[in-house]
């Protein structure tokens, strides 16, 4: 019998509070070894305290850390098998570049020769051959980050932190820096957690990636089962661009639940989640499941659609965002690929379907 | 000038005024070193340019042993407050309640010099008492005269009226370190002290020396408190006021006085000139290098 492989990380009934606010709430986390798990969330939401938790820059109130299997929740950060990458302004402006990596070797009392050795593989590795002497000051943003990374790297240790890592560089740049981070990661096959509030980064780097808000985990998946298949409303309404929509559940059989949104039902498959009639429920559908059709005549087959009023057009490049407003005031956005022949159809006012596949429509539990 | 909407004459204005305060403050400076060199003193009619009472600094037994005592008292209270200053500062920076915190490390301020001085005069003779009485129950003599006023009350009273202003130069300084460099040191392995040596320590460095001269130059100033708690030797502050006081200052005192001004400003111009062709030879140097910063 194969024994169950030990989490690189766990985090066990975690709970941290500053006075009064509750920054983290009982949260449990599993991470395996060698998988890159990033924390999404809103502003202030937890995660970054869960990452600073992890990495013993903060004490919890209560629960546990554990780094392959041990508990590691009193010791300081240098006691830990993790290393850390952090926002910004994390260089050490009086070492050179060289220095900067080999510092934590240094600490370690390895001889001069191995470090000089090591430092300059791992700059060759980031894309920083040569650039040993400088000084961080004269380095990019990007460079700095690639700096910290071979830094953090250097040491071996098979836990890599990353707080917002590529927050403070503009958007070509941070795109790069993603493929870069995946690459890196999947070279060397260490357990990666990163922190971040962008989608986009996280989607592109992520084997699973926690929805951490307002200090709790909302929920756990890959970035396909988190966009597409979200269980949770915040989820839903974090992740993507989700239409929203609210009412109360008339009717629930096992294929099925009937939604009343107030001026119309609409039917939303059922995943066997535990629902009662006449409480409050939720669906949503992707942006770019939802078509645009006529007023009148009738639908396609398997086609449910909301009856509103078309309000503009939204250029967004690749896509185009088309605004509809439904008779209880709430707006839906359509998305459509810009240039398609459909994005000419409708005008300002113009009465509108919306409609989307009833498969398409995901029921949530808050 | 930086405002080029700004009136030319304002800023010659300002510039003006700045000189003039300048030059109010250190005439008194001039002024001795001025009658150091007068071989008939100060006041004197007629002046006569000599060198001779700097020569004969060394003959004022009592002026150079009180200089001797100032100094050491000087030193060891540097010693004493700076590493106090910055735990201090190091501890304000982590603290909740900052405000509390900041009063309860200024609050020396607040209190006049001669009530201070008194104050700490009452409080060793009680506090020499209980540990006599301590010593008496002990039955030895372990515990006696440790408060006697001497070096020890002295230094006492410098490190309290120092510490507010070393507290506040260092933490000033400490402003632009971030703490992530610790954090980061800290996630490479190095323990608190580790990081804070090889990565704070370089960086508040100008601010912790800065806060050693200014802790030498406020101990040499101190006269108040130490009059009070210094007990029966003299400090150089305490012989040039009460010569003054009596018989008016000596001509090595003048000699003496102004060779230590000279001395002081001549090691602060220095540094502060240092300071500067440093950092414009830096300047430059990142200049010439730094590429357009750019998309890697």
């Amino acid at each position: 019998m194969i024994p169950p492989k030990v989490p690189a990380v766990e985090v066990q009934g975690l709970s941290k509070s500053y006075g009064s606010v509750q920054a983290l709430n009982g949260v449990d986390v599993s991470i395996g070894e060698g998988e890159y798990f990033v924390l999404l969330g809103p502003s202030g939401g937890g995660k970054t305290t869960l990452l600073r938790v992890i990495g013993g820059f903060v004490r919890p109130s209560a629960g546990k850390v554990l780094l392959h299997g041990h508990d590691v929740s009193a010791l300081p950060p240098d006691k830990r098998p993790t290393t850390m990458v952090f926002q910004s302004y994390a260089l050490f402006p009086h070492m050179s570049v060289a220095r900067n990596v080999g510092y934590g070797l240094r600490i370690k009392k390895l001889a001069s020769r191995d470090i000089a050795e090591r430092v300059d593989a791992m700059l060759k590795l980031v894309g920083l051959a040569g650039y040993g002497e400088r000084k961080p000051h004269e380095l990019s943003g990007g460079q700095q980050q690639r700096v910290q990374l071979a830094r953090s790297l250097v040491l071996d240790r098979d836990i890599l932190l990353l707080d917002e890592p590529l927050a403070a560089l503009d958007a070509n740049l941070r795109r790069d820096m993603c493929f870069e981070l995946k690459r890196l990661q999947e070279t060397i096959g260490i357990t990666f957690v990163h922190v971040t509030h962008n989608q986009e980064e996280a989607m592109t780097v992520a084997d699973r990636i926690a929805i951490i808000a307002d200090g709790k985990l909302v929920e756990a998946g890959t970035a396909r089962e988190i966009y597409e298949r979200p269980v949770k409303r915040f989820t839903a309404d974090f992740v993507g661009e989700n239409n929203i929509f609210d009412g109360t559940l008339a009717a629930v059989d096992k294929s099925k639940a009937t939604i009343d949104l107030g001026f119309e039902r609409v039917d939303v498959p059922v995943d066997g989640s535990a629902a009662s009639e006449g409480a409050p429920a939720s669906f949503s559908v992707r942006s770019e499941l939802v078509e645009l059709l006529p007023a009148e005549g009738a639908l396609p087959n398997e086609i449910q659609a909301l009856n509103g009023t078309y309000d503009e057009a939204v250029y967004l490049g690749l896509t185009i965002s088309h605004m509809v407003t439904l008779p209880n005031g709430a707006a839906v956005n359509a998305r459509s690929i810009s240039g398609a022949a459909e994005n000419l159809k409708f005008e300002r006012g113009q009465p509108v379907r919306v409609g989307w596949a009833m498969t398409a429509a995901r029921l949530h539990a808050s | 000038m930086t405002d080029e909407y700004g009136n030319i004459w304002t800023y010659r204005l300002k510039w003006a005024y700045t000189l003039l305060v300048v030059v109010t403050l250190m005439m008194p400076v001039f002024y001795v070193m001025f009658v150091s060199f007068n071989k008939n003193g100060q006041g004197a009619a007629e002046y006569v340019f000599t060198l001779e009472w700097y020569g004969a600094i060394f003959s004022d037994k009592l002026l150079i042993g009180a200089l001797w005592d100032t100094c050491i008292l000087a030193i060891i209270a540097t010693i004493i407050v700076v590493p106090f200053g910055l735990l201090s500062a190091k501890f304000y920076k982590r603290a909740r309640y900052k405000v509390m915190t900041v009063s309860l490390l200024l609050s020396p301020l607040f209190v006049p010099s001669d009530i201070l001085g008194s104050a700490l005069l009452v409080f060793f003779k009680n506090l020499n008492k209980s540990f006599e009485a301590l010593s008496d129950w002990l039955g030895n003599e372990w515990f006696y005269g440790w408060f006697d006023l001497g070096y020890t009350t002295a230094i006492i009273g410098l490190v309290i009226y120092i510490l507010p202003y070393v507290f506040v130069v260092i933490l000033i300084t400490m402003g632009r370190y971030r703490e992530q460099q610790t954090e980061a040191a800290r996630a490479c392995g190095a323990g608190a002290w580790q990081a804070f040596w090889h990565v704070e320590f370089p960086q508040i460095r100008a601010g912790i020396f800065s806060s050693c001269a200014f802790a030498l130059i406020l101990s040499f100033n101190e006269y108040t408190r130490t009059s009070l708690l210094k007990g029966g030797y003299d400090t150089f502050t305490t012989v040039l006021i009460s010569q003054f006081l009596n018989e008016g200052m000596s001509e090595q005192s003048y000699a003496l006085s102004s060779a230590v001004s000279f001395i002081a400003i001549a090691v602060i111009g220095a540094i502060i000139v240092f300071t500067l062709i440093r950092s414009e030879k830096l300047e430059r140097v990142a200049r010439a290098k730094t590429q357009p910063v750019m998309s890697t």
